[in-house]
Formats: C-alpha cells, sequence, structure tokens
C-alpha cells in the first residue's frame, strides 16, 4: 500500500512539473518567439500524460478501486481528461497551438488535487455500486470537453483582435467550430452523467431525483449548454458571443465540481 | 388556420421564448441552491431579515414544486411541444430522398477531384448515389433522417415530464422500521415482508461498509421468497421497492423484582424512547446507545463506531415527571430503584426499510433512452450531402459542414496520395 502511494505521489510531482513545462513551451509556441517547440512541447505533454496514467493506476491498484470516489481522486481524473481530450483532438486536427490554453486549466485543476486529502478512505455503502465508475467516467470525459472547449474559446477571442499573420490559428473559423464540436461531445457525455446518476439514485436512495445541489448544478450546466446549443444551431450564432458562452459554461462546471462540495450541502458531500 | 392564431402559435413556439424560459428556469434552480429549502416559514424571516418575506412569498422556500417553478415548466412543455410540431414537416420533408440542400457554401469545394475518388468516397461512406438527371456528376446523402434528432431529443424530454408529472400525482413513500420476525402487511398488494435479521459488516477501522437486511415475501397464497437487501440493491415486489434505507438500535430492558427476583417486565426499548412502569410510576428513558464507547473532547460520551466492542447505554429514569438519575451502564449492570433492579442485557438494531411506489420511473427510463438517441442521432447522424461536378465536391451539412468537410478533404488527399505512391 505505502509502496503504491510512494509511487503515487512521486509521479504526481512530476506530472505536475512537466505539465508546467509543457504550459510554458505551448506559450512560447503561440507567442511567436519561435515556432520550433511545438513538436516538444506535444512530446512534453505526453510523457507527462504517461506519468499522469502512471499515478493514476498507483492510485487504482492502491486503493483496490478507481481513483473516482474524493475531490481529490476526482480532480486527479478530471486533470487526466484535459490532457486526453486536448491530445486526442490534436491526433486528429493536428492543431496543437490549443495546448498553450488547456494545459494551464490542466494544471489549475492539478493544483487543486494537490490541495486535497489524498488518503485512501473506503466507499462508504451509497457509493459501492458499478454505477460509480460510469457515472464519474463519463463526467471526467464530459468535463475534459468543455475545459478544451474554453480553451479553444480564447483562442478564437485572441485571434478576433489579431491580424491574420499574427493568430494563433489561421481561420478562426476552425477554433469556433472545433469549440462547438466539443462542446457537443461535453454535453452528450454530461447527459450520460446526469442520467447514469439519476438511475443510480434510484437504486440507492428511491429517487431519481431529489434536487440535491450537485444534481441541480449539473442540470443547470447542462441548461446552460442547452442554450448555447440552440442559440448556435437556430439562431446562427457563431464568434464572440458563443465563445463567451463557452466560457461562461466551464465556470459553471467548475462550480458544480468545486463551488457546491464547499458552498453547498449536499448528500454528495461524500467528495469532499 | 386563422393569421391572428397561427401568429399566437409561432410566437409560442417561438426560439425566443424557449431561451427565455430555459434562462428563467435556469434562474430559479440557482435560487433554489443557493436558499435552504423546505424550513418553516418564520426561519427564513429570523435568517433573512431582509429578504425574507420575499423568499416566503415566492415560494422560494420550497423552489421546485412552487406554483411560479410549475407554471415555468408548464409553458415550456407548451413550448417544446409546439417548437418540434411546427418544425416536424419541414424536417420530415428533409428526409424524403429527392431532397437536396442547395450546396452554396463557397468554402465548401474541393476542386480537381477524379470522379472516381468521389464515387470511392461515397462507396465507402455508405452514402446513397443519385444521379443528377441532365447533368454529368452526381449528388450523394447520408444520415438524411438525422435530421430528425432534435425532434427526438424534445420528445424524451417531454417524456421526461410526463414522468415527473405522473410521478408527483401517484408516487407514495413510506419508512418501516422492523426488528428481526416484525411483519409488515401490505394488503392491497397481496403480501407481507418479514424481516428474518438485520446486520452490518465493518471495515478494518470500524466504519460501516455495509448494511444487510435479510427478509422473507410472503404472498396471498402463501408462497414464501427470501431476499436480502443492502444499499444498492433494493428489492422490488408487486409495485413496491424496499430500500435499506437507515438503522437504529434497541437496548433489550429488563426489571427484576429484587425481593422475589420475579421479571416485572423484559423487552425492547428503541434508544431515544421511554419505558413507563406504573406501579411505581417510573419513566425509563434509553437516552441513547454507545456501541463502542469513549469519551469526546468534550467529555461527553460518544460512539467510535457501531462495532459492538465497548457497549454502553446511557440511561435517565423519572418519577412522577420529575428527573431521579443519570446512569452509565454496560451490559446486565443494573441500576437499582426502590425495590427495582433495572438493567440492559443486550441490543438488537433494528432496519429502516424505505417503501416506495413510483409508477413513473419506467416513463423517465423511456424518456431518458429515447434523449441519448435524439442526441446521438443530431450530434453525429446529422445529415450529409454531397454534390460533384466537372471534377469538383461541394459539401453541405447545416451547422456542422466545416467538420464534414474537413473529413471530405482528409479521405481525398488520402485516397490521392494512396495513388500517387502506386
Amino acid at each position: 500500500m505505502d509502496l503504491f502511494q510512494d509511487f503515487e505521489n512521486i509521479t504526481f510531482t512530476i506530472t505536475f512539473i512537466i505539465y508546467i513545462i509543457s504550459a510554458v513551451l505551448f506559450l512560447i509556441h503561440v507567442s511567436g518567439i519561435t515556432r520550433r517547440l511545438e513538436k516538444v512541447a506535444i512530446i512534453t505533454t505526453l510523457v507527462g500524460f504517461l506519468f499522469h496514467t502512471g499515478a493514476m493506476i498507483a492510485r487504482t491498484v492502491g486503493a483496490g478501486r478507481l481513483p473516482f470516489s474524493n475531490q481529490y481522486e476526482f480532480a486527479l481524473s478530471f486533470g487526466w481528461g484535459i490532457v486526453i481530450s486536448f491530445l486526442i483532438l490534436h491526433w486528429i486536427y493536428r492543431f496543437s497551438s490549443i495546448g498553450a490554453f488547456v494545459m494551464p486549466l490542466a494544471i489549475l485543476v492539478m493544483g487543486y488535487a494537490s490541495l486535497q486529502s489524498r488518503a485512501v478512505r473506503p466507499l462508504m455503502p451509497a457509493l459501492q455500486s458499478h454505477w460509480l465508475t460510469f457515472h464519474v467516467g463519463t463526467a471526467i470525459l464530459s468535463y475534459g470537453a468543455f475545459a478544451l472547449a474554453c480553451g479553444i474559446a480564447i483562442i478564437y477571442l485572441i485571434d478576433s483582435r489579431r491580424s491574420t499573420e499574427k493568430r494563433i490559428l489561421k481561420d478562426p473559423e476552425i477554433s469556433d467550430m472545433l469549440s462547438y464540436r466539443v462542446i457537443v461531445f461535453g454535453i452528450l457525455m454530461l447527459t450520460i452523467v446526469i442520467i447514469s446518476g439519476a438511475i443510480w439514485a434510484q437504486k440507492a436512495w428511491s429517487r431519481y431525483w431529489a434536487w440535491d445541489p450537485k444534481e441541480t448544478w449539473s442540470l443547470i450546466t447542462w441548461l446552460i449548454y442547452a442554450v448555447y446549443l440552440h442559440l448556435r444551431l437556430r439562431r446562427n450564432w457563431k464568434g464572440k458571443a458563443a465563445a463567451w458562452f463557452a466560457v461562461f459554461g466551464f465556470i459553471s462546471v467548475l462550480f458544480t465540481f468545486v463551488g457546491v462540495n464547499i458552498l453547498l450541502p449536499s448528500i454528495h458531500s461524500y467528495a469532499t | 388556420m386563422n393569421k391572428h392564431l397561427s401568429k399566437v402559435v409561432r410566437t409560442i413556439a417561438s426560439l425566443q421564448v424557449a431561451i427565455m424560459l430555459l434562462i428563467l428556469i435556469a434562474s430559479y434552480v440557482v435560487i433554489g441552491t443557493l436558499i435552504p429549502q423546505h424550513s418553516a416559514p418564520n426561519w427564513y424571516l429570523e435568517a433573512y431579515p431582509a429578504i425574507g418575506e420575499t423568499i416566503v412569498v415566492l415560494s422560494l422556500d420550497h423552489a421546485y414544486s412552487s406554483p411560479i417553478f410549475i407554471v415555468l415548466v408548464l409553458l415550456f412543455a407548451i413550448n417544446l411541444t409546439a417548437c418540434t410540431m411546427l418544425s416536424l414537416r419541414g424536417q420530415l420533408k428533409q428526409t424524403k430522398p429527392d431532397y437536396f440542400p442547395g450546396f452554396t457554401h463557397e468554402d465548401q469545394i474541393i476542386t480537381d477531384v477524379p470522379e472516381e475518388d468521389a464515387i470511392d468516397f461515397c462507396t465507402k461512406k455508405h452514402f446513397a448515389i443519385h444521379q443528377d438527371h441532365g447533368e454529368s456528376g452526381f449528388r450523394a446523402s447520408r444520415f438524411r433522417w438525422g435530421v430528425l434528432g432534435a425532434a427526438i431529443t424534445h420528445l424524451g424530454i417531454l417524456i421526461l415530464f410526463v414522468g415527473g408529472v405522473i410521478g408527483n400525482m401517484m408516487a407514495s413513500e413510506d419508512v418501516v422500521s422492523m426488528l428481526p420476525g416484525n411483519e409488515v402487511s401490505y394488503p392491497e398488494e397481496g403480501f407481507v415482508i418479514r424481516l428474518d435479521d438485520f446486520h452490518m459488516t465493518f471495515e478494518e477501522e470500524g466504519a460501516v461498509k455495509q448494511y444487510i437486511s435479510d427478509v422473507t415475501l410472503i404472498d396471498d397464497d402463501g408462497t414464501e421468497t427470501q431476499h436480502t437487501l443492502w444499499v444498492n440493491n433494493p428489492l422490488s415486489h408487486k409495485g413496491k421497492t424496499f430500500y435499506q434505507a437507515s438503522f437504529g438500535w434497541t437496548g433489550n430492558l429488563k426489571m427484576t423484582d429484587t425481593e422475589t427476583e420475579e421479571v416485572v417486565i423484559e423487552g425492547l426499548l428503541r434508544s431515544g424512547r421511554t419505558y413507563f412502569h406504573q406501579p411505581s410510576h417510573l419513566t425509563v428513558y434509553l437516552y441513547d446507545y454507545y456501541p463502542e464507547m469513549a469519551i469526546g473532547h468534550e467529555q461527553q460520551p460518544v460512539s467510535l463506531s457501531n462495532r459492538e466492542v465497548n457497549p454502553y447505554y446511557a440511561v435517565v429514569l423519572y418519577q412522577f415527571g420529575e428527573p431521579i438519575g443519570s446512569y452509565m451502564i454496560a451490559p446486565g449492570d443494573p441500576i437499582i430503584f426502590e425495590n427495582l433492579s433495572i438493567t440492559f442485557t443486550h441490543s438488537v438494531a433494528y432496519t429502516g426499510l424505505l417503501v416506495r411506489s413510483d409508477p413513473s420511473y419506467p416513463v423517465v427510463l423511456i424518456g431518458f433512452i429515447i434523449i441519448l438517441i435524439g442526441m446521438f442521432v443530431s450530434f453525429y447522424c446529422y445529415p450529409r450531402f454531397i454534390r460533384y461536378h466537372a471534377g469538383t465536391v461541394t459539401t453541405a451539412s447545416g451547422k456542422n459542414g466545416w467538420v464534414f468537410h474537413h473529413g471530405v478533404k482528409q479521405f481525398l488527399a488520402k485516397h490521392d496520395q494512396q495513388q500517387n505512391k502506386e
């Protein structure tokens, strides 16, 4: 057990440091000081991601379950979700510059994780369910996607003020569309999170919906992105307004993740 | 349709109204999470002197069942129904094989594409190819039915609303506390539930790992079936679902006459309850039970866990309503009062089962499934159209145009590279 915890602590610290280096490299890359660092930044991120995965595996083996059950574990997984979303997007579209805005978010989440207790505690009876893996696993993907969309939206907002030569992504329409596509994935995953949570709550607590602050804030986040989708698809809402909406939506995601736990009493209070 | 009526319907079904309602619902829900719910009206007046009255008047103390919230949700349901119905006709037209959009987007053109490559793309990606009459080239389409994704999602949400209404009107809930051997009868459903055993399992450091109730269901025809319930493993039978919800302790109270050694009374007394002994006007109050007793920071007894490793009972005696003594006693320790010896011999845990009947759940599940299908269709099976004419491929795919165009372009570029290599 201690061996795994030591390994987890070491890999966590290494991951954190590598992500900071990676973010700095990406920022140098997009600032235009030198354009040669793109590949190095991607490789650095990939190495950091491997260490991150190592920390997740060590936690999983040490705790005897997936790292999904408290704020530290979820933040660790959330950070992993952000980085894998970025790497997948880069793999498909080759837009590495996004890393300059996504990696700082991953660092922020990992920093939050580092402030939480890392003690391995047994699962309380209500959490002993297969739904935990599915519910929290999809939450990681959803939150990761929203973080990524937020990063892309920030790029759009910066690019929209710059001349064509100085833009991070040559065509702002691409970042606008990418942000939309990533949000689409995020909202589908968020829907699965809410539905799987409802089915689980019906099994554990007898009610599929009880207006608990955590589930209610998930619904609020869902409503925000639903408004975004409708304005975009039906009113052709693009550009700056859509980008600000993506940033605003991610703030709601962060509040659902962190704010609700700190400020509002909830039956999800085990997630502290 | 009457012109004015048509205008009213279009307004009700409009996106502006939908967005406005969504924002209002979200805002109301946010307020509901910020204000503690279901407290007494006076509490709000004291806790929020400036806005307490407004909270009570606007029913924000029970935000999610308040008339304002119900009206907002109802209006949204009407808006959603009207919007879906009005859009459906046009969407159904778009699913017909002869429908093609205008290929007008200038950015979505790929030039210098051999016809074989374009056909190869369409074949490999399962596009239906339509030859253009009187023109060279062709048009192709895939996922025409994907245009119905939004309508399917809306239908799922409406089914959820229906489920919610059914749940509010027909769901019932009750909590039963049962000691081993206790039975609860459900004559309308035609069965009896009996608790055979209740126990807890523990983690190494003492936290409860699981609460487990062994029960027997006895149907009216005499059929007996045994089941085990625990948290996350409820039991459903004839419309009732039993959930492992809580537990509590009872102490076995034994009062003995010290002179005759005759047992005056013996039975289980719940923690927090009293027993009144009429002949001596004595009330025995089992204040609390501490399975693993320790002394806390404030010199108060606390229980470290629910494992019975150091059990103690906190007992208060009253006579004629006046307290006459309080005691911390271990199982079997006697309290002597006049000619009575009062002991708690052992403890028995009782189970708390939440019994719920909710006919809305299957409806809600159907709603969930339909919403997921609708969203998946909307996001990933959106209609894709291609026109090939004179060496030029033009793509069209509504609001997802760039993504589809990017995919076609990548495919054709790879295809070209492969051919060059060969």
